[in-house]
Order: C-alpha cells, then structure tokens, then sequence
C-alpha cells in the first residue's frame, strides 16, 4: 500500500493537511493526483500561529506545500480488506474459467521466465541479479 | 535479496517497514509511529503515531493517529529499540503541563537564530536566508 494509493483510498474521508508554513486545512477529500495535489470540500482552515480561522466551501492545495496529511485511523484496515476482496474475486474469476493446460501460477514453468530454453544452464529469471 | 535492492535512500527503508520509528520533521516536530508504507519521495505512512515534545529532562506525548507525510519534510528516520525506549532517564508529564514550556523553548530557539543570522548578514558578508519571506 503505498502512501498515493493510500491517499487515493481516502477520497470522501474527512482529514487535516498541515502545509509546510503551518496552516492547516479540516476538510473531505475530493480528489488528488500523483503529485499529491488534492482538492477538498467543506474545509475549515486555521492559520499557523492556531489564531485565526476560515471556512471554505471547496479549495485546491498544489502538492508541494504539504507538509504532511492526517487521515482516519480506520483507512489502513478497510484498505488492507477492500484488497483482500479484489485478490479473491480476481482469484476465483480466473479460477472458474482457466483450467487444464499447465495451470497458470505459482510453481509451474511458464514463458518469459527464464526456464530451461535451448538447453542454456537454468538461471533466476526474476529481476537484475549478480549475473551468476 | 540484498542485491537487488540498490542503495538508495528508499531502498534501504524496506527494513524499516512494520517496525517503530522516530520522525523528526524539518519544523522540529518528533513523532513515533509504525512505519507502514513509504514510496520512492521517502513519502512515509506512518499508523498509531504519537507526538512527542521534551524540556529538559521531561516529555510529554499525545494521540495523533494515521499520517501520511511528504518526503521533503523529513529530516531524520531512525528505528526505536523497544528494549531501550523504556530505560531512557527522562519522566513523562502531561502534555498541558509541558506544552507552555515548549512553545517557550521554540520562541527562544527562534530569537538566538534570528540574532545570529542577523549578525552574520551584517558583519560576516553572509545573504540573508528565506529571502522571500514566504515560508517555503
């Protein structure tokens, strides 16, 4: 899970963003981008010194003032489960139409992964590795 | 699998993952959380976070929760040894009580570093720094 997959699964969740010159943003997560530029509804902001505050019906941070994002605690777990369905339903799809012929998946040879070809000595086909 | 994890500053966070680390962040802020996650901008989730803040020989924290925090803001990363954290010689207040002390400490960092960036404008030749005043 990855911190822009995560906050791409906190789009309509409620959550503070404090920008690097200490103003902080209270609002819903509309939308965000790979370069972490989000837009928010019904915002309330306080200015860096906590003194003075705004409320904003929607507003646009660019990503690169954002010091940090404080999301739900609940996200990390709905994400971890939301996955979990998506790698069952993804697992039992395939299973019900992919059968016989070498069962594609773990353990089997399969092309493209650098098992014996040519009579070649058998090397690790994942990645770069130390050559030998 | 060392071998295939080149040496770069987010690379080495792999063994980072799922253990308790301290962030200090480049406005000062300490916080200890479970690193979760983190991407190729050292972008860190950090889950179950505290706040903590110290003076002299006391400390105080508080609940933050979740957090996702850009890269750029992090200065330092280290891993906590949870068979040392409790040995350490300091004693744990409540944050009401430490927070007036803090602010003061900030405050005063603050004046010595504006004295000195003063000095060294006017006598040593130095630019001033931040010149834009925008707090970027």
């Amino acid at each position: 899970m990855l911190p822009l997959s995560l906050l791409n699964a906190a789009q309509n969740k409620p959550m503070l963003v404090e920008l690097k010159n200490g103003e902080t943003f209270n609002g819903h997560l509309v939308n965000c981008d790979n370069f972490m530029n989000i837009t928010l509804r019904e915002v309330y902001q306080t200015s860096a010194e906590g003194d003075k505050f705004w409320k904003l019906r929607e507003c646009y941070i660019r990503g690169s003032t954002i010091k940090y994002l404080r999301v739900p605690d609940t996200l990390l777990d709905a994400v971890k489960e939301e996955q979990n369905r998506a790698r069952e339903a993804g697992r039992s799809a395939r299973g019900a139409h992919v059968s016989g012929a070498g069962q594609r998946g773990r353990g089997a040879p399969q092309r493209g992964r650098g098992m014996v070809r040519g009579g070649g000595p058998a090397r690790g086909g994942r990645g770069r590795g130390r050559g030998m | 699998m060392d071998s295939l994890i080149p040496f770069t500053t987010s690379g080495s966070l792999v063994d980072c993952v799922d253990r308790k680390m301290l962030v200090v962040l480049r406005d000062g802020r300490k916080l200890q959380g479970v690193l979760r996650s983190y991407d190729q901008f050292a972008n860190l989730v950090l889950e179950d976070t505290v706040e903590r803040i110290y003076h002299q020989d006391v400390f105080a924290e508080v609940w933050r929760g979740l957090f996702l925090i850009r890269g750029e803001n992090v200065v330092l990363l280290g891993e906590i040894d949870l068979d040392q954290e409790d040995e350490i010689p300091l004693r744990q207040v409540e944050w009401a009580v430490l927070e007036a002390y803090h602010k003061q400490d900030i405050a005063d960092k603050k004046k010595r570093e504006d004295i000195k960036s003063q000095v060294l404008y006017e006598q040593k030749g130095f630019c001033k720094e931040g010149g834009e005043g925008d707090g970027y």
